[in-house]
């Protein structure tokens, strides 16, 4: 695939320009613009009903924005075929990692490739698994290799968690989207789960958005905080410069507390 | 607020006809007619024991065979046709929006019709065509069930969560893809154990075409309860229990199977 020519240290990925969306009654997201650049790790926050499952959805291409334009690697994404070029720039793991989990772990994990394999092929690959290597590699980097062939809802939390993750990594977009990755998990899995996530980023130079709550692991895990509120960005700040007061004021703590 | 009222007006409608219909049974009359109660008695006192003599048990083994084999070749057709139709009328895996909603309306037209006309009527309808062959029975089984199997498929394969077909579609699955890999194995398990239950009612109605001339269990005992052995009548009722009860074991081995 042609890569957009990097002209500058910092050249944009991803640019959202004045992108809106409302649902009946609702304005989900305000016009709303900004750039990210390759490898950044962005993480989102704000409330419930900020915006970011929206905004996310914009990003991955599930919903198409009212208004404004969606940039990625110069390509618009409303013109981009959903399948085939779609998957390759962008990725998503989803809140509940959402596996097909009557499916035997090896072809959830090959459901990454569906985008790039004919439609013959991804019929006769439930019956003979193709590139069956790739998947057994991506398991065994997350330690997991010996669940291949087992059926995905027998496996524990934890396991499913790396299953979706070698999906992503068999994929291989170069933006991965997290939609609340850590939100049903516990303290130690959240943190697997956001040093799992960072290590597939750093290890191939790619862009990570993921909408996120803990002040501590955004510190932790991303270089860059956009806070949402009512659909409009409140803040945009280097992770390091996240102030307990900052957060406080997006999801609204001061009032609760008096 | 206004689904839950126009609800319960239902409720009382229906409640309301269902008391009015009681208005329409002559309580006068008593509802057991004069020596009712000893023909049953004489009935169920044939149960201990029912006929097991080698002879007749032979005529039972041998009026099973047609019915088993009506009820499986019946399913096979009607399974060929719901899988196809019901795909169809779930309205999953067309793309085209033009072509969506015809192909789900005509889908669903047909196994409506299929299923609108009861298998008793499909067997007067192919006997008289095919006289008292072995394909009348099995295409009057397979057509209406056909058609009820694919509605309930459709249904299944319609009504699947959406979360994992959505986890797809980011990996880059087209809609056809996300029916092969989300749908079918989601809807899968359900399907099947459907089929299993269909499958039991399939040996039952296989056995009542004997009340158009075919042959089975059904016939038999017709001829045993007109000569009023009715202790080959439970013979042949017990047959038939033990043919449900199977399939029924089979049911839940293969289920089993699927959950492992």
């Amino acid at each position: 695939m042609k890569v957009a020519a990097v002209t500058a240290p910092a050249a944009t990925q991803l640019a959202a320009e004045g992108i809106a969306k409302s649902y009946p009654g609702v304005q989900a997201l305000a016009p709303i613009s900004f750039t990210v650049s390759p490898g950044e790790r962005v993480a989102l926050a704000g409330p419930s009903g900020s915006g970011k499952t929206t905004l996310l959805y914009l990003l991955a291409g599930l919903l198409q924005p009212d208004s404004g334009r969606l940039c990625i690697e110069g390509q618009d994404l409303t013109a981009m075929r959903p399948g085939k070029e779609l998957a390759r720039l962008v990725g998503m793991v989803h809140q509940q990692f959402d596996l097909v989990g009557s499916l035997p772990v090896v072809h959830n994990v090959l459901a990454g490739r569906l985008g790039q394999w004919s439609l013959a092929s991804s019929a006769m690959s439930l019956i003979w698994p193709r590139e069956r290597r790739l998947a057994q590699e991506a398991l065994e980097r997350l330690g997991i290799a010996d669940k291949l062939n087992q059926r995905t809802s027998k496996l524990s939390g934890g396991e499913q968690q790396r299953v979706a993750i070698a999906r992503l990594m068999v994929q291989s977009p170069r933006i991965i989207l997290a939609d609340e990755p850590v939100s049903s998990l516990d303290p130690a899995l959240a943190e697997e789960m956001m040093r799992l996530l960072v290590e597939l980023v750093e290890d191939s130079g790619k862009t990570l958005i993921a909408s996120l709550h803990s002040p501590y692991l955004i510190k932790k895990y991303c270089s860059r905080v956009i806070g949402l509120r009512r659909g409009q960005v409140q803040f945009d700040l280097p992770a390091a410069e996240l102030t307990e007061a900052v957060l406080d004021r997006l999801y609204d703590l001061k009032a609760e507390r008096i | 607020m206004k689904l839950l009222e126009s609800r319960g007006l239902l409720t009382l409608a229906l409640a309301g006809a269902f008391l009015w219909s009681l208005t329409g049974v002559d309580w006068g009359s008593p509802l057991i007619h004069t020596g009712g109660g000893a023909a049953a008695r004489t009935f169920f006192l044939a149960l201990f024991p029912p006929d097991l003599s080698p002879d007749f048990l032979g005529v039972a083994l041998a009026a099973t065979w047609p019915t088993l084999a009506y009820a499986v070749a019946g399913m096979t057709v009607a399974v060929l046709i719901g899988i196809p139709l019901g795909i169809l009328a779930s309205g999953t895996v067309v793309s085209s929006p033009a072509l969506r909603l015809p192909a789900a309306l005509v889908s669903r037209f047909s196994l409506g019709g299929l299923r609108a006309i009861h298998e008793l009527v499909w067997a007067v309808l192919f006997v008289a065509a095919f006289g008292l062959s072995p394909l009348a029975a099995v295409l009057a089984l397979g057509l209406p069930y056909g058609g009820i199997l694919g509605r309930i498929y459709a249904e299944l394969l319609h009504d699947v969560p959406p979360e994992p077909l959505r986890a797809l579609r980011t990996a880059g699955a087209s809609p056809m893809r996300q029916f092969l890999y989300g749908r079918v194995p989601l809807a899968l398990p359900d399907m099947i154990s459907y089929t299993f239950y269909r499958f039991e009612c399939a040996i039952r109605s296989a056995a009542i075409m004997s009340f158009v001339g075919i042959q089975g269990l059904g016939y038999q005992i017709q001829l045993s309860l007109h000569d009023l052995l009715f202790r080959q009548v439970w013979t042949l009722l017990l047959f038939m229990l033990l043919l449900v009860v199977l399939v029924d074991q089979w049911s839940s081995l293969v289920r089993r199977k699927l959950a492992a």
